[in-house]
């Protein structure tokens, strides 16, 4: 099959996002404030300390990296 | 940024579908309560483009094999299990759980070749699984199904379950794990939260919804009130999807363990199947429990029958069209992929780990809206 890619990606890329306790580097998107993709890769995964007991969560330290990031504009928000 | 050119935008969009796969998932699959299997007679599925003849021996033991014996072609499903194994209808070899050929009473000697397909199989939580793999390879030991507690457990119910077969490609299922909206249109119910984590061999949905007062039934107004629900569903492998799904009610938590899992027939159909366990508890005792998991057992077929008449219908799609309340397709499909592929071809990102929360914002106004307009024009007909 052919892979096919979010065309959603084409309003707004991911971009890497550095996590401040673990220094895992993550690509994010945001749509608007209240929605988040965040695609993670291997080293960044090994490097996560927080994600142990539950895997549905997501990383605290990580979340609030994001949410500096959108407030600074580090990390364009759209919508 | 959107920068779509003027013809980008005045050209029709084109639905894209490219031939299913001939090839079936690797993974366990579920074919149902392992006592279904335990009746000293084989039994005739139809999974993985084949036939299949499932039997339990005198040892217990359930065993999947080819349906078609490697002698003139008998259908072993219709022969009789003899011993610890499956003796054919029409010449009487007799088949092993193994695949291999331990008799033929006829004959002094069994030819060397007589060695059948057999499925590694596996009985948990009163379940039996099968191994699916193309390339022929034992399940690893780091891919399996999680052991559900309260299927074992005295404060639980009994399994209440179900099968069904839906005419369409079993994609189109998996879809409905990142697919929030279909929820309120499809299924009555109002997601409120709506997150997937997609890592390894395990895709999760997390999901958060409230009562729809506008599709209670008419007369259901006895007993506590119902204020809403909270799920953690994950599939483990391709097929078989544990949803951990508490109702809240008026003063109360009902836990519940659903299971929706699903073979495939064969490229155009699969066996859908239901599961339900319900805790006891001091509102819910254990009679009452077995009523609600009855009740909720019914409550998911009709479910299921709102997406089967949604497929019945529907097209296959390569290249939904999403707007930015829409779940993440494209990153469970690749997520999908690793079992269709072998295993030295799956790719980084088809296992690692990616969430995608939803905002909910804009879909909970507009489902409050036509919730109370559903309500007034309910009322405007009965006034
Ligand atoms: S075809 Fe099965 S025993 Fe002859
Ligand atoms: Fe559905």
């Amino acid at each position: 099959m052919t892979a096919r890619q979010d065309e959603r990606l084409l309003d707004g890329p991911l971009l890497p996002v550095r996590c401040r306790r673990c220094a895992a580097e993550v690509l994010v998107r945001k749509a608007s404030w209240e929605q988040t993709s965040i695609q993670w890769n291997a080293a960044a995964r090994a490097s996560c300390v927080s994600l142990g007991d539950d895997p549905s969560g997501t990383c605290p330290a990580l979340r609030s990296a994001i949410q500096e990031a959108a407030l600074t504009g580090a990390l364009r928000v759209a919508g | 940024m959107i920068h779509v050119t003027a013809a980008e935008s005045d050209a029709v969009r084109a639905i894209e579908a490219e031939a299913i796969s001939s090839r079936f998932a690797r993974g366990w699959h579920c074919l149902g309560p392992a006592g279904t299997f335990k009746d000293g007679k084989p039994h005739t599925v139809n999974a993985f483009g084949q036939k299949l003849v499932v039997f339990t021996g005198e040892d217990g033991k359930t065993n999947v094999l080819d349906g078609y014996c490697r002698h003139m072609g008998g259908d072993l499903s219709q022969g009789t299990v003899k011993g610890n194994e499956i003796a054919c209808p029409f010449h009487d070899w007799r088949w092993g759980g193994d695949g291999r050929c331990k008799k033929i009473p006829y004959s002094r000697r069994v030819p060397l070749r007589a060695r059948t397909a057999a499925w590694p199989t596996m009985e948990q939580d009163r379940l039996l699984f099968v191994w699916n793999d193309p390339e022929g390879s034992k399940p690893p030991a780091d891919v399996t199904i999680p052991v559900i507690e309260g299927a074992s457990r005295d404060d639980w119910t009994d399994w209440r379950w179900t099968e069904t077969v839906v005419h369409t490609n079993c994609r189109e299922v998996i879809d409905n794990v990142v697919d929030m909206a279909h929820f309120f249109y499809i299924h009555n119910s109002f997601p409120t939260y709506f997150k997937n984590v997609f890592e390894g061999h395990v895709a999760t949905q997390i999901m958060k919804g409230k009562s729809r007062p506008d599709a209670r039934r008419e007369g259901g107004g006895e007993g506590p009130r119902m204020l809403g629900n909270s799920s953690v569903a994950s599939y483990h492998g391709p097929s078989f999807m544990i949803d951990e799904l508490t109702y809240h009610y008026e003063g109360f938590d009902l836990r519940s363990v659903l299971i929706n899992s699903h073979y495939p027939i064969d490229q155009n159909s699969f066996s859908l199947h239901s599961g339900i366990i319900v805790q006891h508890s001091d509102e819910l005792p254990p009679e009452a429990a077995e009523a609600t998991a009855e009740k909720l057992s019914s409550f998911i077929l009709a479910g299921f029958e709102q997406d089967i008449e949604i497929w019945r219908n529907k097209t296959r799609i390569d290249n939904p069209l999403l707007c930015e309340e829409d779940g993440p397709v494209y990153q469970l499909r690749r997520w999908y992929e690793q079992f269709y592929v072998d295993v030295a071809d799956i790719r980084p990102e088809m296992t690692d780990r990616f969430e995608f929360e939803i905002d909910t914002t804009r879909p909970v106004e507009s489902w409050q809206k036509e919730v109370e307009e559903n309500l007034a024009r309910r009322e405007g007909a009965s006034a």
